[in-house]
Parts: structure tokens; C-alpha cells; sequence
């Protein structure tokens, strides 16, 4: 299987339809123990210091991982990532360009899915015979999709950790190159979960924004009497609502981080009704535009946001750790004993 | 129901008597009379409240920024951040806000957003931007502390970013016949400037001021050019003792 790298959630049903395996850069940049050194190699290539260091990983991790096909999400993510394919363009390496439409439709959703089938079936038409295969792939994958909303769910019940949580969830991006062997790993994983004894804890967090540089700050939290119950973008990524869709450009329409901020609130706000959730952690990556974010989501949410920031380190620094516990603190005698 | 708070300061130990939400009672005696005149040490810290003239009460809490001792018998201990917080809470009965808290030694700089701490800075190693600052400085001009805080125009310049140099310089601008008021003004200037990169990513409308420099009007003169309102908070210096109380209401009430 030829392999393609991808920057960020795409319809990865018509790059494994197409013959491919996928591979999400974020995850090899941030799993690696070289992560830094992937940095160093953008930098340098003349990549700025005043960079969010995702775009930087990605590219390291392209490059010394050899990967020469990669699909470039060039709307709906961000605008450093079109400056990144030019730079990925001018090294040798095949790019195949996908946007989510600024117009938020179905009808726009669909052409844009459907300019991607084109790139990768090289034909004038979406036939019925491509889409029957990118349905079926379709239908392979909610194998994982229904394990991972099960992972979610064993979250609120205290039995999946909050770091489970999220790995769980954002591994589905990509299916770790490998579904049905990812879909065994996840499979295992819920039975083990599943025969866990809750762990309840009196602070129940929702994480939201992109995910973190810092993935020990699940474990952070939990010394404390809390837990991240609700990881908003990873929970994206696994497409917990897969099944409500018809076809995949209604699950791609009903996807909320590349659309509007209005759009994403709207199923935050809904989670946190839901899960009954006491505080929220809003992480935003240095040098990223969401920052500005900030602004609306603390107006709109009706409770307690701390906004962190994370930049190159994959740990939380100390003044980050005394911020939450401090916010942990006052959220424990808001919820009283 | 009585409750004491206690902020055991770098240079004063603040303690405070609530009674039914209202401050019935406010002593303030320096941190090293305290210590020798009224507690004894056995592991712990024991308060002669007797002699500190508090005869009853239900429940303490007490505050200290880890630096010094807080380990009162029988008593809660919360962390100063946190104390100042619910003191500005109390005081204001705002929920949203930036306090700036400037002591003997320490800095703090706290938000607070839908009455939840979010962001804090504090000073590390060096406290040259704090009360015992202006105490030296006071001392090389042979002035009292209140005087230098009454000047704010034509500052001179100082430049150390170190407390002693700033003395010699300081001496240095006395021998050059800089006027006296030039001299106080320039000292307040300087703490100034060694406050301004702590609060630059606190940025908002208005800002609250506690704590024993909160008396300063020349450093709340420079402090308008950046935020539109400035607020001295009523008991400035007492925040972290009413802060310790508060708390102790609402733990007291559950």
C-alpha cells in the first residue's frame, strides 16, 4: 500500500477507497521522541521561530519520514498550511490540495468532496461504481468509529481516562495507516476499559480547541479531583454523529472544526449541557489565529474558561501547571463539598 | 458566626475578624513582632489570640505566600492567589476583573473571569519592584515612605535593575543637586518600570489595586496611562486577610 500523508482531519474514506495508506503528520511529528528535531529541520529550512510549531513538526516529520504524496487541507484550517505545501511542492513532494468550502452548504460541501474523488479516480464523473466504493469504505470504518464513541462514552463514566480519550479519538484521523488492525487495537482496548472501576471525580473538564502539544496535561489534571471529560476537536476527528449521515458529504457537512466558530459553539454548548461539565480548558497553540477565539467563546460559554497556550515543549511548563491548579482550586469551591 | 483571617505577610501579618459577613475587627502588626510577641512553635504555629486581643470565634483560615510560615494550628490554609481573589470579590462583588497586589516583597497579578482565577504572574528572584524597595529608598533620603509616594512629576532616571545600585545611583543624583521631589518621583518612576513587563499580558479596562504600595498615588498616576480606571480596593492592605475570611464564610456555610 502506497502511503499519503495528510495535515489534518480529510475525507480519508476516498484516500483508503483510492488504494492508500494514511498518515496523519501531526501523529508521527507528535509521537516521536525526535519531535524537537523535526522542529530544528523547518527552522532550518528557513521556517520562522515565530511559527505555530504544528506546521513546523509536520514538515519535519514529511521530510524525514520520506513521505512523498501529501494532501494539504488549504480552507477550513489554516492559512500557514498553504505556505506549507508550496514549500513541501518545491522539495519534490506530491500535493494534492483539499478545502472545506467557506460556504458552509451541502451542495458546496458535496463539490468540494467530489473536486477530491476527481484527484484520486481520475475521471471526468463521480460514477455510481466510486461512490459505492467510498460508501463501503465508509461502512468499513464505522467499525472504529462506533469503538471510539464507545471510548467517549466510558469517559463520562469515568473508566476511559481523559488521555484515552483523546488518543483514542484523534487516531482516527488517520486509522494509524492500518483499519482494521486499528480497529482490533480499539476493540481490545473498550473490553479492557469496559471492565474498569470508574474512577469518579468531582470536576468534570472540557477541553476545546486544536489538540495539545502537551498531552501530559490529562494525567496533570487527574492528580487533582478532575478529569477531561470531553475532548471537542478529537471527538471531531472520530465523527461521533457518522451514522446519522446518509453518505459521506453529509458526514463531512456535519463536521464542525473547519466551519464557523458559531457552528462549532453550537455542539460544545450541547456537550457540556449534556455531560454537566463545571469548567472549560481552551487551549490554543503560539502564533495560531484561534487565539482571537478566545474572545467569543468566553462571552458565549455561561461558564468558567481557561484559556492555555502551548509552543514548542510536549510538556506543560510551570507556570501553565500553578494557572490550572489555581483554576482547579476555585472550581472545587464553586462546586462546594 | 465569627470567622479570622490571617495573611502572614513578608513585612506585616494582617489579621482580620469577620461577624456575619461584616469586618468587625482589623489588626495589622509587623511580621517579626508577630512571630516573637504572640505565637510560641511546637511543629506548628500557635496564635496567642488573647493577646491579640480576638476572644472567640468559629473558624480560621490563614494565607501566606509559601514563603513564610502559615502552618497555624487549627487553621486552613488557602494559597495567597487565591486569598486575593475572594478579598477583591468581597470588597467589589465583582466576578471579572484584574487585581495587581504590591507587598513587601511580592508581586502578584491575578484575573479572575465568572469568579474563577485564570491568569497569574507573580515576581521571581528579585523583589526591587516591591514595598522594601521604596523602604530603602526612603531611608537614603531621609524621608518617610508617605512623602516619596506624593511625587510623580519630572521622575528622574534610574536605571539599576538592582535595588543596592539603585541606592548608589540614587546618591549619585542627590550629589548632581537633583531637586528632592525629582528624587521621590524618580524612585516611584523606577518601580514602575520594573512592574510594567508583569502586567503586559494583562491587558483590560480597568485594573484593580491591593496591598501596602496600593497607598503609592504617584505609581497610580503612571499606572493610568495604561488602563483607563484604576481602582485602590478600600482595605488595600488588608485584601488577603478579607480574602482568607470570605472563604471561610463559604466553607463554613456548606
Amino acid at each position: 500500500m502506497k502511503k499519503i500523508g495528510i495535515t489534518t482531519t480529510v475525507p480519508v474514506e476516498v484516500l483508503y477507497a483510492a488504494g492508500y495508506s494514511v498518515v496523519d503528520l501531526n501523529n508521527i511529528f507528535i509521537t516521536s521522541k525526535d519531535y524537537l528535531r523535526y522542529i530544528e529541520i523547518a527552522e532550518r529550512d528557513g521556517f520562522p521561530k515565530s511559527l505555530c510549531a504544528w506546521i513546523k513538526g509536520i514538515y519535519g516529520a514529511c521530510i524525514e519520514n520520506g513521505i512523498d504524496e501529501v494532501v494539504g487541507v488549504i480552507e477550513g484550517d489554516c492559512s500557514n498550511t498553504k505556505s506549507l505545501i508550496e514549500v513541501l511542492k518545491s522539495k519534490g513532494v506530491k500535493i494534492y490540495p483539499f478545502s472545506y468550502p467557506a460556504k458552509h452548504t451541502i451542495e458546496e460541501v458535496k463539490k468540494s468532496i467530489d473536486d477530491f474523488i476527481k484527484l484520486f479516480f481520475k475521471d471526468e464523473l463521480v460514477d455510481s461504481n466510486i461512490k459505492e466504493k467510498i460508501e463501503d469504505t465508509r461502512q468499513t470504518l464505522s467499525k472504529g468509529r462506533v469503538l471510539a464513541r464507545r471510548i467517549d462514552e466510558l469517559t463520562c463514566d469515568f473508566k476511559a481516562t481523559g488521555l484515552e480519550n483523546h488518543i483514542y479519538q484523534i487516531s482516527l484521523s488517520d486509522f494509524n495507516g492500518d483499519i482494521e488492525g486499528y480497529t482490533e487495537i480499539l476493540k481490545e482496548k473498550v473490553k479492557e476499559i469496559e471492565l474498569r472501576k470508574p474512577k469518579t471525580k468531582k470536576i468534570k473538564l472540557a477541553y476545546i480547541g486544536v489538540p495539545p502539544m502537551t498531552p501530559d496535561i490529562y494525567d496533570f489534571i487527574e492528580k487533582y479531583d478532575a478529569q477531561i471529560v470531553y475532548n471537542e476537536v478529537q471527538r471531531e476527528f472520530a465523527f461521533p454523529r457518522f451514522d446519522r449521515a446518509k453518505d459521506i458529504y453529509e458526514q463531512y457537512y456535519d463536521y464542525t472544526y473547519p466551519y464557523s466558530l458559531e457552528f462549532r459553539l453550537k455542539e460544545i454548548e450541547k456537550i457540556i449541557k449534556e455531560r454537566n461539565i463545571d469548567g472549560v480548558i481552551h487551549y490554543t497553540q503560539a502564533f495560531c489565529y484561534r487565539a482571537i477565539d478566545d474572545i467569543v467563546i468566553k462571552r458565549k460559554l455561561n461558564i468558567p474558561v481557561l484559556n492555555i497556550e502551548g509552543d514548542k515543549l510536549n510538556c506543560l511548563d510551570g507556570r501553565t501547571k500553578i494557572r490550572i491548579e489555581a483554576f482547579l482550586d476555585m472550581l472545587m469551591d464553586l462546586k462546594g463539598d | 458566626m465569627r470567622i479570622v483571617g490571617i495573611d502572614l505577610g513578608s513585612r506585616f501579618v494582617k489579621t482580620l475578624v469577620m461577624e456575619d459577613y461584616k469586618i468587625v475587627e482589623r489588626i495589622c502588626i509587623s511580621t517579626v513582632s508577630f512571630y516573637k510577641e504572640y505565637c510560641s512553635f511546637n511543629g506548628r504555629l500557635k496564635v496567642d489570640f488573647k493577646k491579640l486581643g480576638i476572644d472567640s470565634f468559629d473558624f480560621g483560615v490563614s494565607t501566606g505566600y509559601g514563603r513564610n510560615n502559615v502552618d497555624i494550628e487549627n487553621f486552613n490554609i488557602i494559597n495567597e492567589l487565591k486569598a486575593h481573589a475572594y478579598g477583591a470579590m468581597y470588597q467589589t462583588g465583582l466576578k471579572d476583573f484584574i487585581l495587581l497586589d504590591v507587598g513587601g516583597q511580592d508581586v502578584k497579578i491575578i484575573k479572575v473571569e465568572k469568579g474563577v482565577l485564570t491568569d497569574i504572574e507573580l515576581n521571581d528572584k528579585c523583589a526591587a519592584s516591591c514595598g522594601r524597595y521604596i523602604e530603602n529608598m526612603a531611608k537614603i533620603l531621609e524621608t518617610s515612605i508617605d512623602e516619596i509616594f506624593s511625587y510623580y512629576k519630572n521622575p528622574v532616571e534610574l536605571n539599576s535593575t538592582c535595588a543596592v545600585f539603585s541606592e548608589s545611583e540614587l546618591i549619585g543624583k542627590i550629589a548632581e543637586g537633583v531637586p528632592f521631589e525629582n528624587l521621590c518621583a524618580g524612585v516611584n518612576y523606577s518601580l514602575y518600570k520594573r512592574l510594567k513587563p508583569l502586567l503586559t499580558r494583562f491587558k483590560g479596562k480597568s485594573l484593580l489595586i491591593s496591598g501596602g504600595v496600593a497607598e503609592n498615588k504617584a505609581l497610580l498616576e503612571y499606572l493610568k496611562s495604561d488602563y483607563d480606571e484604576i481602582n485602590v480596593l478600600n482595605d488595600s492592605k488588608f485584601n488577603g486577610a478579607i480574602g482568607c475570611c470570605y472563604f471561610g464564610i463559604l466553607k463554613y456555610k456548606k
